[in-house]
């Protein structure tokens, strides 16, 4: 039996206030009541390694978070800074004694910071523009996907560089643009029947990056599922899950999100998601609604329904398939789908399963690579160095890096230019999708300088 | 980040800032502030003045100077993970972080040597040298994170320190920034035995009290041929000791002989690593052997046959090494684990002879009935050094010095035997009082006379490892204000 007093353990309703926290939905106790401040996570944390400063560790967050409750400290830009330097990575969840959530406290804080401070400048911009004006919006977003593909395909973006127009922008924006991946036709149809007999249904997760930027990728997921028995249903009136909007602290927009996602996958019996940051995220939307006990019910019922594509086929069984992409590569484990959901074998297993795959161990695979949602943009400094300590820990002798996350590919591809190296950024499903397509005669050499 | 620019009118801060290289390497505003306000032991808190991180021995030459000469107290700090409390700036001091001084400088395997700098973390040490057949045998329990100064400052032991020593058995030189700002270096080359006072040995283990370490030459081991694990359950504690005792006695010096008792298991099975120990056992013993292979079978089935003899329930040897490094994430995460059973926890440190383990732990078990707190045991058996943690919540009035006073109870029950009050955490503030269960008033002189010629100001972490009778008040008046 516990001796900790039960209501610890239990759920606190959020609207009341909490010490300094002032509006709905704030951290909760009960989340940072078994840290003992042992200090086992501070190694785990890449904002720790790179600048050893406690503030900025999880231990130190999670104390500061605590401080506010108190009312020690109040809701300012000084409390603001370490929890918002936060990459919300969660591995020091995995290093935690006690499985302490810091990921959920830090996202909690962030809606209380957002609500008491403003944002201006630059990074205000880009999450009012982002954020609100775009994500969210599934047309716009692929008007903008039009657009950047006018941009790519017209010569504009040839002539940008060119004309040096481009230098008006901060130099970490120059950085992305120029490995801006080429966008592709979405993927528009509702319904895609398996190849041969049915076994199963699954809805996908289309996403909002994965939509614009990386729907090959989504191809690839659909090709892999129905390849394997599965009739595959892409609700339309889906939207991005939400992820951005909570990490940046505006959990509002997050609800909003996570209840129309809840209502386009009402009738899934499974949510196949290719993005872990977006798996992830869909995983947790009981937490926004601790206040609304029916979105609540429905939300623990949708989040049984999720699972990374990874899990999915290493559960559900996949055909191996039978032709070879000979190919030294090496995996990196996605955050949000190695410490957020505990998914780190089943992609490696894949991988292993195609023939001529030959996998090269990175060290420290499952640390961020600086990515984390739109902080590689609000944090440019600190997120380059942890991309350089990543790309530090990447195997020289390989061909391929192989993940499970948009955000993780922008920002290992960005490394891999950087840092003048010459790795292909590919999705684990995609070269599963390859050997089978190679299978069937078409060559996969053709599909790498897409 | 930090901030890129000082927003202060304060001449200490803006001083300190200019000798560590601008604002990027200075904390002073409260909100950072209060992340520094207490180590690994949270019971006694208080804000310093700044954080400041130097990057080579020379700024912290410069810095100490500075404090020194402006009468400033200060102190080292490494991970914050020690566990008596030796990091917190109970005078409102400077905190030194010696985090950004990480390097490992070099690494010797003809001599079997390596230096560090103060921040490198103990475990990373192992893992740079492991490919190449080597180790640092120190392991801490926070090994994944606490760094190497710290280590030389707590004299930090470890769960494998029974066959292989503590810290201060693998340190051969050091290089020390005095209070005064002056460097010097003290076992020169790692050559042993140098002639004149055993520096390395008044140093190590000093709690920071008497200089601050700024390179670390440390002792490497080649990594044992073979390595096997052994779990076994007892019904009653006491047969379990027994087991520890007879292990001794029969000739084998296991590389680690750990035991926890009861409400620890509790702790670590519902914890983040559980094995899946039973709950209704009193004592789990993990015990290692290692060293040639030839040997090791042999010795496992002395100490299967051992514990069998005191009525073990079951027993038997890990069968890989995933399932061993199972069993030591569950015992090595076992403090942080007590988060699962209570909001607050206080650790002791406790040394006994062997043969004393069921009497003093019958005592810590009429300590904790009488106090009405709960004490978990966890222990490294092998020499005798127990953990008894005692379990509160600190947001309830008066437990936290019924706690205090639990654990001071404890250590009056090992010193009572012939034992002693710390076997690897330091005593810190924490302790300072229960250091007269086992010194008198002129060994502690004895002692305070050495810290005169290092420290003669005592600016450098004051009031820490030995009693101050005014300072002690101070402090209790303190926690009863909390």
């Amino acid at each position: 039996m516990s001796v900790k007093e039960s209501h610890l353990n239990e759920e606190t309703p959020c609207t009341s206030s909490l010490g300094n926290y002032l509006w709905r939905d704030p951290p909760q106790e009960y989340k940072w009541a078994d840290c003992v401040h042992c200090g086992m996570c501070l190694e785990s944390c890449p904002t720790y390694e790179q600048t050893g400063e406690e503030q900025h560790s999880p231990r130190g967050r999670v104390y500061l978070i605590k401080a506010v409750a108190e009312g020690k400290l109040s809701v300012d830009e000084d409390f603001a800074n370490p929890v918002f330097s936060c990459l919300d990575c969660r591995a020091c969840t995995t290093a935690c004694p006690v499985d302490i959530d810091v990921g959920g406290l830090i996202e909690e804080a962030r809606g209380q910071i957002r609500q008491a401070v403003p944002l201006n400048g630059w990074k205000g911009v880009v999450n009012k523009l982002f954020l609100h004006g775009v994500f969210p919006h599934h047309n716009r977003l692929r008007s903008l996907g039009g657009l950047l593909r006018f941009y790519q395909r017209s010569g504009l973006q040839k002539a940008v560089r060119k004309t040096k127009l481009i230098n008006i922008m901060p130099q970490h924006l120059v950085e992305l643009e120029s490995i801006m991946p080429e966008v592709k036709g979405a993927v528009r149809k509702t319904l895609i029947k398996a190849k041969g007999e049915t076994k199963q249904e699954v809805a996908l997760l289309t996403g909002c990056v994965m939509d614009v930027f990386f729907s090959d990728i989504n191809q690839s997921t659909i090709n892999v599922l129905t390849r394997n028995g599965n009739d595959v249903s892409i609700p339309s009136n889906q939207t991005c899950c939400g992820a951005l909007h909570v990490h940046a602290g505006d959990r509002e927009m997050g609800r909003k999100l996570a209840k129309q996602n809840i209502e386009a996958f009402e009738k899934a019996d499974k949510v196949i998601v290719n993005a872990a940051g977006c798996g992830c995220m869909m995983k947790e939307y009981t937490e926004l609604f601790r206040d609304e006990p029916e979105w609540k019910k429905r939300a623990e019922e949708f989040e049984k329904k999720v699972v990374d594509i990874s899990k999915y086929l290493h559960d559900t069984g996949y055909e191996k398939p039978k032709a070879a992409i000979p190919t030294r590569i090496t995996y990196h484990d996605a955050c949000h789908l190695a410490h957020g959901q505990g998914v780190r074998q089943e992609p490696r297993d894949i991988l292993l399963d195609i023939p001529g795959v030959e996998m090269v161990h990175m060290p420290n695979a499952d640390r961020c690579c600086g990515s984390a949602g739109i902080y590689n943009i609000t944090n440019p400094e600190m997120a380059d160095a942890v991309l350089k300590s990543k790309m530090e820990n990447v195997p020289e002798d390989v061909e391929m890096i192989s993940m499970g996350n948009p955000g993780c590919m922008m920002q290992m591809a960005l490394g891999v230019q950087k840092y003048g190296r010459s790795q292909k950024i590919v999705h684990t499903v995609q070269l599963l999708d390859w050997a089978y397509q190679k299978e069937e005669g078409d060559d996969y050499h053709v599909r790498l300088k897409d | 980040m930090s901030v890129l620019k000082i927003d202060t009118t304060d001449k200490h801060i803006i001083n300190l800032a200019a000798i560590v290289g601008g604002p990027g390497s200075i904390l002073y505003k409260t909100a950072d502030l209060l992340a520094y306000d207490c180590d690994g032991f949270t019971i006694h808190k208080h804000l310093p003045k700044a954080v400041v991180f130097p990057k080579n021995t020379e700024e912290v030459s410069k810095l100490v100077k500075y404090c020194s000469d402006q009468g400033l107290p200060f102190l080292a700090r490494g991970a914050g993970t020690g566990l008596s409390g030796g990091a917190i700036p109970v005078n409102g001091e400077v905190i030194i972080s010696m985090v950004r001084m990480k390097k490992l400088i070099s690494v010797d395997l003809e001599n079997r040597r390596a230096v560090v700098e103060p921040g490198f973390v103990n475990l990373k040490l192992t893992n740079s040298i492991s490919d190449r057949g080597y180790y640092y045998a120190p392991d801490p329990s926070s090994q994944y994170c606490c760094t190497i100064g710290g280590n030389v400052a707590e004299n930090a032991g470890g769960a494998h320190c029974l066959k292989y020593g503590v810290t201060t058995n693998h340190i051969l030189g050091l290089e020390v920034v005095l209070p005064n700002g002056e460097i010097i270096e003290i076992g020169r080359n790692g050559v042993l035995d140098e002639p004149g006072y055993d520096l390395l040995g008044i140093l190590t283990g000093s709690e920071g009290t008497l200089g601050i370490v700024t390179k670390i030459t440390v002792r490497l081991l080649k990594n044992p041929e073979g390595k096997q694990t052994v779990l076994a359950y007892f019904d009653k504690v006491e047969d379990g000791s027994q087991a520890v005792s007879d292990i001794i006695s029969a000739g084998i010096v296991p590389a680690a002989l750990e035991m926890m008792d009861k409400t620890a298991i509790e702790a670590v099975e519902a914890a983040a690593f559980p094995v899946g120990h039973p709950m209704d056992i009193e004592a789990v013993l993990l015990i290692e052997v290692d060293g040639i292979a030839a040997g090791i079978e042999e010795q496992i089935n002395q100490i299967l046959a051992v514990c069998k003899k005191s009525n073990v329930r079951e027993v038997r040897a890990a069968m890989d090494e995933a399932e061993r490094g199972r069993w030591w994430a569950n015992r090595k995460t076992g403090f942080g684990a007590m988060g699962a059973i209570s909001p607050d926890y206080l650790v002791q440190d406790g040394v006994i002879p062997r043969s004393k383990l069921p009497e003093v732990l019958k005592k810590i078990a009429q300590i904790s009935e009488e106090s009405g707190l709960r004490i978990a045991n966890i222990f490294h058996a092998g020499d005798g050094n127990l953990h008894p943690l005692v379990l509160f919540d600190a947001r309830k009035p008066g437990e936290i010095e019924k706690a205090l006073e639990a654990g001071s109870l404890c250590l009056k029950a090992c010193a009572d035997v012939g034992g002693t009050i710390t076997g690897e955490h330091g005593v810190g503030i924490e302790k300072r009082e229960e250091m007269r269960f086992v010194f008198k008033d002129v060994e502690i002189l004895a002692q305070t006379n050495i810290r005169e010629v290092f420290n003669p100001n005592n600016l450098l972490n004051a009031g820490k490892l030995f009693p101050t009778p005014g300072r002690c008040v101070e402090i209790k008046k303190e926690i009863n204000a909390k």
